[in-house]
């Protein structure tokens, strides 16, 4: 499955404006209802929030990618956030994030799922392409740039 | 009667897509027609749950709950698959195994001596990652018998609805 087909242009900031853990994961929840496939924002919000307790989902470089299966997204709902500055987000590595996926997922779509995260851990391991979308100005340059990537 | 045409043993490769529903129901019809004998295998892609752990995308405790949720889909798949063939008075051996997908089909066509290895209409290939990533791609062009690959949903389904239901 491609990520573009999950992403749009609503679903993606390439400026966020929060730098706490929490609100960036609610600035992303909330580009994510923009799909129109979430029915309970709190309860999305916690189940995310009950994913990062287990251990963060900051992941080393850059990227994070907060996700849960949860029964308030009516599908596959993959939002993205980008932050200029970083963001402390418990990183493996200590190191700021920069990247954020935010894939929430229907508790019975695991195949579904496990395809788009697999997708997400392959196209990140590209270091210059992660440098690429961290510099895009617009949705429209990341969708492109995502694009060119899968 | 036995099998004894020229294809006497076929493999339905079950993903849980609505493409291998497609292929089940295609395959049922072939092999009443042919009087040739049946098997669905479903993999579960653990290879997949391992690389997000070491991704550290997945804790190992997602890792076993994802796999608990794969086997189920599996699962339900296979047994949906088997209850077609059963309305048909066809039945269907049935493997839910865990692996690399391509290569656990692989085993099983070498395994139970298939002919003929029936598959959904395979994804359009939208990048060139598609063909080195995609499972079903892959085995479609790994499998070391013939594949046969199942379009048009609607002609299948009449042909289903055809073929009568005694053994």
């Amino acid at each position: 499955m491609r990520l573009t087909q999950l992403l749009s242009e609503e679903t993606i900031e390439v400026s966020l404006k929060q730098h706490k853990k929490e609100s960036v994961i609610e600035e992303l929840l909330v580009l994510a209802i923009k799909s129109g496939n979430i029915n309970d924002r709190m309860k999305a919000f916690e189940d995310i929030m009950k994913r990062e307790e287990m251990m963060s989902t900051g992941l080393e470089h850059g990227i994070a990618v907060p996700h849960a299966k949860t029964k308030a997204a009516d599908d596959l709902t993959l939002s993205l956030g980008i932050s200029k500055e970083g963001i402390d987000f418990d990183a493996a590595d200590d190191k700021p994030s920069y990247l954020f996926f935010m894939l929430l997922a229907p508790e019975d779509a695991a195949g579904p799922n496990v395809k788009v995260l697999a997708e997400i851990a392959r196209i990140t391991k590209n270091k210059e392409f992660c440098r690429s979308l961290i510099n895009a100005s617009s949705p429209k340059e990341v969708l492109q740039l995502i694009d060119e990537a899968e | 009667m036995g099998p004894d045409g020229p294809i006497e043993k076929i493999l339905l490769y079950v993903d849980s897509s609505e493409e291998c529903i497609t292929a089940a129901q295609y395959g049922i019809s072939l092999a009443k027609s042919l009087n040739a004998e049946l098997a669905a295998v479903y993999v579960v892609d653990v290879e997949v749950l391992s690389d997000l752990v070491k991704a550290k995308i997945f804790v190992k405790i997602e890792e076993m709950d994802y796999e608990q949720n794969l086997e189920e889909d599996g699962r339900r798949y296979l047994n949906y698959i088997s209850e077609l063939g059963s309305k048909k008075g066809i039945n269907i051996d049935t493997y839910l195994v865990k692996g690399i997908v391509n290569k656990e089909v692989i085993k099983k066509i070498e395994e139970l001596n298939v002919d003929l290895l029936i598959m959904g209409e395979l994804d359009p290939i939208q990048s060139r990652t598609d063909i080195f990533h995609n499972e079903a791609e892959i085995t479609f062009r790994k499998s070391n018998c013939s594949v046969l690959v199942v379009k048009d949903e609607e002609r299948t389904e009449r042909i289903y609805n055809q073929i009568n239901d005694e053994k």
